[in-house]
């Protein structure tokens, strides 16, 4: 065996609590064996075993070392093992891979983040970084769009959000009930409602492929420079190590280059969005 | 450039002697084609030096076709790797980018560059499709081999390349420093030669920043009619000496098996989501152009097509892609 540390072998980590969020999202609370940490908005990929591997950037704070939780949708085939596993079971755990968020750009700017469906899951980690350095921030302004009220995810932690000073929480669903009291439409209605001093703001984006899309162009019309659009991109992110080429998006490795680029990075390049 | 000489009979036992502590290959002659073997004592004389080009490229020696990447193996055998033409040498360039990179190296990849000497093959003639010189690449190699060799009559010459390739000829005790340039003039005059021939068969035939721009700027209509015959068998891909993509099967104790993989296959870059960028043929066709003549250049310091032409051998879609390159700069 070669000696160094080989960049293909997975830690591996015990399953200690799995979160219902929604009917096709659970959070996977997992304690890898070895040190692990990561930057907020890096991905890392989650095996089961002898099953397969995909790549999901956590959900949990970057802040805290000793667990890390992963939120992930049921819509393939290894997703939909993970979603029958029970505490108490090993999963495996390869990164942290990729350029993340880069908060220290974001101090002293206000933040306005626009998130759909599961791409809660690294916009919750980003969440919990800024909470903790509030006092370097003007003001953080979530706009979180799912399809209906049973869609909304981490229903507990946006109750929380919502007593954070400087912070600001709207949400909408595509197709409301007799118990929604928010907005409904498609996600991008929500920045017609807040008010945000675009000069001193950057936007931060991510969720699926087409919400990505035309919450970019909203952003882009609404005066956001396209250095200040933050998107996490989602592709096939295989290897995370910028070899396997399943992630090309141009010239850009996304597990490597990414997986979060600046829209004027990007735009120029093949396939954005699909 | 240094150069060292010794007896071809000699050349051959030496190579006979290191087989006990090497695993040695070099190309010999198949039906119509020549091919890597593993050498033994019968075989060595059999090996084809400077003529273009061995089926299979070089890479398959550092990046095997399925590999388990996790589990525990005993330390391979010293390799020597023998007649390789420099199309395969210069490829090096860029697999060294992608698995050496110092943030993510790959350790298999490593032990097998740093375990193997290889002893590049000055090409004195050319094959078909042959056109490394259109992309700058000469057709003998100075930079990337350890050492290069030439053979004339009895005569075996080694063109010092490498600091590994200095102990591999000092530790051999066969080989005499030629001190008189007049003996080594014949190699001049051959890679002239093979430089003409080359030129000859490729006055056409755009260079390499050329083509990224013709195919940049062609349409979808161009690679929907020159995709026509396309399989998406993956056998350009696969002969392609710097093409380097994998995909990571898992198996059960949380082992990965790293298997080569080819963005012509379909659902090459599909996600769980259903989206599938080159989800359409002429889609991964062109993307295949567009990775080595656009993208990698704009990435990698080293170019993504060597000129070696076996791309053009294995479509049995019969698709040239020097032709398609020569339609577009029309």
């Amino acid at each position: 065996m070669p000696t160094g540390k080989n960049i293909y072998r997975p830690v591996r980590a015990k399953l200690t609590d799995v979160i219902v969020e929604s009917p096709t999202i659970k959070t996977f609370v997992l304690i890898p064996e070895e040190e692990f940490s990561f930057k907020t908005g890096q991905f890392i990929e989650l095996s089961v075993d002898g099953i397969g591997e995909a790549p999901f950037t956590p959900s949990s704070s970057p802040l805290v070392k000793e667990k890390i939780e992963v939120t992930v949708m049921k819509t393939g085939y290894v997703t939909e093992y993970m979603h029958n596993m029970k505490p108490g079971s090993y999963m495996g755990l390869r990164g942290p891979y990729g350029r993340g968020y880069p908060v220290e750009k974001f101090y002293d700017k206000e933040i306005l983040i626009l998130g759909g469906g599961c791409g809660f899951a690294p916009i919750r980690s980003l969440l919990y970084n800024l909470a903790a350095i509030t006092d370097k921030l003007r003001k953080v302004t979530l706009c979180y769009g799912s399809k209906t009220p049973e869609d909304c995810i981490y229903k507990p932690y946006i109750s929380e959000l919502r007593k954070i000073p400087k912070f600001e929480v709207y949400r909408s669903v595509d197709k409301g009930d007799s118990n929604w009291t928010e907005r409904v439409g498609v996600v991008t209605v929500l920045l017609d409602d807040v008010k945000v001093d675009i000069s001193n703001s950057v936007a931060v984006v991510c969720g699926p492929p087409v919400m990505m899309k035309f919450g970019t162009l909203k952003l882009l019309q609404m005066g956001y420079p396209e250095h200040d659009i933050y998107l996490s991109m989602e592709k096939n992110m295989s290897c995370g190590l910028g070899k396997c080429g399943h992630c090309m998006m141009g010239k850009y490795f996304v597990c490597k280059d990414g997986p979060v680029f600046t829209y004027d990075e990007i735009k120029d390049q093949p396939n954005i969005w699909n | 450039m240094e150069y060292f000489y010794t007896k071809k009979a000699d050349w051959d036992d030496l190579l006979g002697r290191l087989l006990v502590s090497h695993d040695i290959f070099g190309p010999v002659a198949a039906e119509n084609f020549q091919e890597y073997e593993h050498l033994d004592a019968a075989t060595i004389p059999e090996v084809i030096y400077n003529k273009p080009k061995p089926a299979s490229p070089l890479k398959i020696f550092f990046l095997p076709v399925k590999e388990n990447v996790t589990a525990e193996r005993p330390p391979e055998k010293p390799r020597i790797i023998i007649g390789v033409p420099s199309c395969d040498t210069e490829a090096l360039g860029i697999l060294d980018e992608v698995y050496l990179d110092s943030s993510f190296e790959d350790l298999f990849y490593r032990n097998r560059r740093q375990n193997t000497i290889i002893i590049s093959s000055d090409c004195f003639d050319i094959a078909e499709h042959c056109h490394c010189t259109s992309y700058g690449v000469k057709p003998w190699d100075e930079k990337r081999a350890d050492a290069a060799i030439a053979v004339r009559g009895d005569t075996v010459f080694l063109r010092l390349i490498s600091e590994k390739g200095r102990k591999f000829i000092n530790d051999s005790g066969v080989f005499s420093h030629v001190t008189d340039n007049t003996m080594i003039s014949f190699i001049d005059a051959r890679h002239r030669e093979t430089e003409s021939m080359l030129a000859r068969a490729n006055s056409r035939l755009p260079g390499y920043s050329e083509t990224g721009t013709l195919v940049k700027e062609s349409g979808q209509a161009v690679w929907v009619k020159h995709s026509a015959t396309c399989v998406s068998c993956g056998a350009c891909t696969t002969i392609c000496p710097t093409c380097t993509c994998f995909l990571l099967i898992d198996k059960p104790g949380f082992h990965k098996v790293k298997q080569m993989d080819a963005c012509q296959y379909p659902g090459f870059e599909r996600t769980a989501g259903g989206e599938d960028p080159l989800g359409e043929l002429h889609e991964r066709f062109r993307n295949r152009y567009m990775c080595k003549y656009v993208w990698k250049p704009e990435k990698f310091k080293n170019i993504a097509c060597t000129g070696c032409g076996r791309c053009i051998e294995a479509c049995i879609g019969k698709i040239d892609k020097n032709k398609l390159f020569m339609e577009l700069a029309i």
